[in-house]
């Protein structure tokens, strides 16, 4: 795994400046979390202990069985939870925030678990340059806050199969109530946090339209054990709703999947929507309910039920924990947000990504919610700590400010010796919260952990295997229309309502309904 | 902390990196947070709460909330003869005002009696919390909301987007009672893109109308 050398640490330390000045400017044009139901920034806190002390060792096996590089290729392809927000900047951002924590507590120095340190950051990066592959970009901050990862096949399909909408009618009011519920839900069952939910976009759609992706991950029963037994009813764990506006502009959409528009988010402006799920095991998108307008909208609006009842439930039963099984349930929650990379490679256990680590546990009685608000906002915003010093020379790319969220890896590692280079292998960890029981909800059914582990060992994407991987899209700039980029885009158009079969050679013009200037079908 | 952490490991005699990951435990363990805790509740010390939860669960350790003053002080009288009580940042610009008698959600409990018993009509919530989690199997359910914390771009500035409520974030208001009527300007414009860097927020006015009690 990791090469200690100079060049590793040059690269490593470049990644690490550049999440620690996104992380700030993310930091400092958010709002502060805050909840009367969560403690959150205690679990925070431990959150990113739990992620300094495991993340390590678990990536390293799910590169060894899934080379980082893939998994990107895969995300690349769905909507799944190792997204821009969890995996992209908060499973690399959140270990070296709890690495942060234990420097300023005079328990680590910079040059300790350097091997750890750079084989994130690696895993990390790679995961990346493969994520982004379509637009060429490592983050969303360095591409001006944009996420544009789909290629151009899949958003041929959405194009062409979403629905039309005007306001008022059965599918926008399904699909706006829909996306609110969605929301909702996904906030309360990731304690508060915003991982459950994501944004990507904006593409062009011409004519004055725009479409952003709306994904929500984890909706029923899975990894959290505290959604055992909830909106069983719903058949996929997660949802994807391509939604086109017209006449608004999606001029920002951050690294932490917040967007901001000219004129805001409205939802009378929306155009057309669509509903898909995608997971671990699916071979790109999966239609729901697309058939029809009359369809979709009939699956929305069951889906709002079951999420409406859901939300109740969930709420009545997390009312009744405890402060500590907030915190556990927190903190997991943000810890394991790079847990689907395990689901992808095949070697996800629960006890892996849902314990909080005894190294961690020594430090809850530190968190109390003063401390916590306070040793948090330190951190990440004033960042006040002595360490985070630098020289008084130097002015940092937002603040300003001889100041630096993230400490780097001293060079000194290559020739000194007194430092430890990994925080080790062996896990050990407990949780407060009751232990899960339920199933696995996924493409393929209702099944165990064990059988969704071989299934995701055994699979592989068409659109990935062989050749396949590497037609990117400046590959088919130059080959439309051959035999091979019509297989590539026929298995993108499987299910498609529209463009089943049609290949490669279609431009916007060239998609149902555009000759009468309303590119898509039923609009 | 820092200070303790050096002192065991001055102690121990042995090279850092020796200690650092394989005598951490040596270097600081759970009785040493708990000594520090105990410390700080020893000196009379009681932590600033943020969840309920904290307060309820471990009332010897928090403090509880000080008898609130008004934040908002300086409101005049409308042509109306209506008194202006607050002042907040609009999520969704409407075409006309929302009027109803406002509710203060503060408790678990609370939100357990709306859910079991239904909000009535028209119920504007006064709410502490910015985040989207307390109120979250009811909020569909008022009139509007004023919140007193967070931004526009806060979790429940985004679910009050979702949902079409009316809503004012980062409000400043008078002391309000439950069953108090109040009119919410959300006819304002929302605050621009820059507002909370440069402060131009706090445009949009909650008026008092009448007292149902």
């Amino acid at each position: 795994m990791a090469e200690l050398n100079y060049r590793s640490l040059l690269e490593t330390n470049n990644y690490l400046r550049t999440l620690s000045d996104t992380t700030y400017w993310l930091c400092i044009t958010r709002t502060v979390q805050e909840s009367k139901l969560f403690p959150m920034n205690p679990y925070m806190l431990l959150s990113y202990l739990n992620s300094f002390y495991r993340l390590p060792t678990l990536l390293r096996e799910i590169d060894a069985a899934t080379p980082a590089e893939e998994l990107g290729d895969r995300a690349r392809e769905v909507s799944l939870k190792v997204d821009t927000v969890n995996a992209a900047w908060g499973m690399p951002a959140f270990y070296l925030i709890g690495r942060e924590m234990l420097v300023n507590w005079g328990l680590l120095r910079p040059g300790d678990a350097v091997e750890d340190v750079v084989d994130v950051l690696d895993f990390s990066r790679r995961f990346n340059l493969a994520y982004h592959r379509t637009d060429g970009h490592i983050t969303n901050k360095e591409f001006g806050d944009r996420s544009q990862f789909l290629p151009e096949r899949t958003l041929q399909v959405f194009e062409a199969d979403l629905h039309g909408v005007t306001p008022g009618d059965r599918l926008h009011t399904a699909a706006t109530k829909l996306v609110a519920q969605l929301s909702q839900y996904a906030f309360l069952a990731h304690c508060e946090c915003r991982i459950g939910l994501h944004n990507s976009g904006p593409y062009n759609f011409g004519e004055g339209r725009q479409l952003i992706v709306r994904d929500f991950f984890d909706l029923t029963e899975g990894d959290y054990p505290w959604l055992d037994g909830i909106a069983t009813r719903l058949p996929v764990n997660n949802l994807t709703i391509p939604i086109v506006f017209k006449d608004t502009n999606f001029h920002l959409m951050d690294d932490w999947a917040s967007f901001e528009a000219e004129p805001s988010y409205n939802a009378a402006n929306i155009a057309a929507v669509g509903m898909y799920t995608s997971d671990a095991l699916t071979d790109g998108y999966v239609p729901v309910g697309m058939d029809n307008a009359d369809t979709l909208a009939e699956t929305m609006e069951q889906y709002r039920e079951i999420l409406n009842e859901a939300t109740a439930d969930l709420w009545k039963r997390i009312a009744t924990w405890t402060r500590e099984q907030m915190i556990d349930a927190g903190a997991l929650v943000y810890s394991s947000v790079a847990k689907d990379f395990a689901h992808l490679a095949g070697t996800y256990r629960q006890e892996d990504w849902l314990s909080l680590d005894d190294r961690v546990q020594r430090f809850k009685p530190l968190m109390n919610d003063e401390y916590g608000r306070d040793n948090l906002g330190e951190m990440v915003g004033l960042l006040g700590f002595p360490h985070q010093k630098t020289s008084e020379y130097s002015m940092a790319r937002y603040s300003g400010l001889n100041q630096n969220m993230l400490t780097g890896i001293p060079y000194s590692v290559l020739t000194d010796d007194d430092y430890a280079p990994t925080a080790g292998s062996t896990l050990s960890g407990s949780s407060s919260l009751p232990a899960k029981n339920g199933l696995w909800t996924t493409s393929a059914g209702r099944i165990d952990l064990d059988e969704y582990n071989r299934r995701a060992r055994g699979f592989t994407p068409a659109v990935l295997q062989g050749a396949n991987r590497y037609r990117d899209e400046e590959w088919v700039k130059w080959h439309h229309g051959s035999a091979e980029a019509d297989e590539l885009y026929r298995l993108a158009q499987r299910g498609s309502r529209n463009l089943e079969g049609r290949g490669s050679g279609l431009r916007r013009a060239d998609l149902p309904g555009a000759v009468e200037g309303t590119s898509g079908a039923d609009r | 902390m820092r200070a303790l952490a050096a002192r065991r490991f001055a102690a121990t005699g042995a090279r850092w990196k020796d200690v650092v990951f394989e005598r951490q435990f040596d270097l600081f363990s759970l009785a040493d947070a708990r000594a520090v805790e105990q410390e700080a509740l020893d000196e009379g010390y009681r932590f600033d709460f943020s969840a309920t939860v904290s307060l309820e669960s471990e009332p010897d350790k928090y403090k509880c909330p000080e008898r609130e003053t008004p934040a908002f002080t300086d409101g005049g009288t409308n042509a109306d003869g209506r008194r202006q009580v607050g002042v907040g940042d609009n999520v969704i610009r409407k075409s006309a005002t929302v009027t109803g008698p406002v509710a203060r959600i503060s408790r678990i409990e609370q939100v357990m009696g709306y859910l079991a018993d239904g909000i009535p009509e028209g119920t504007i919530a006064v709410i502490d919390d910015s985040g989207g989690t307390l109120t979250a199997p009811i909020i569909e359910g008022f009139a509007g909301v004023i919140c007193l914390g967070g931004t526009v771009r806060s979790h429940l500035g985004i679910l009050a987007r979702e949902y079409d409520v009316p809503t004012l974030m980062n409000c400043k208001i008078d002391t309000l009672s439950d069953g108090d009527v109040v009119e919410l300007e959300v006819t304002a414009a929302p605050p621009a893109a820059d507002a909370y860097e440069t402060g131009d927020t706090g445009h949009a006015r909650i008026w008092l109308v009448g007292n149902e009690g």
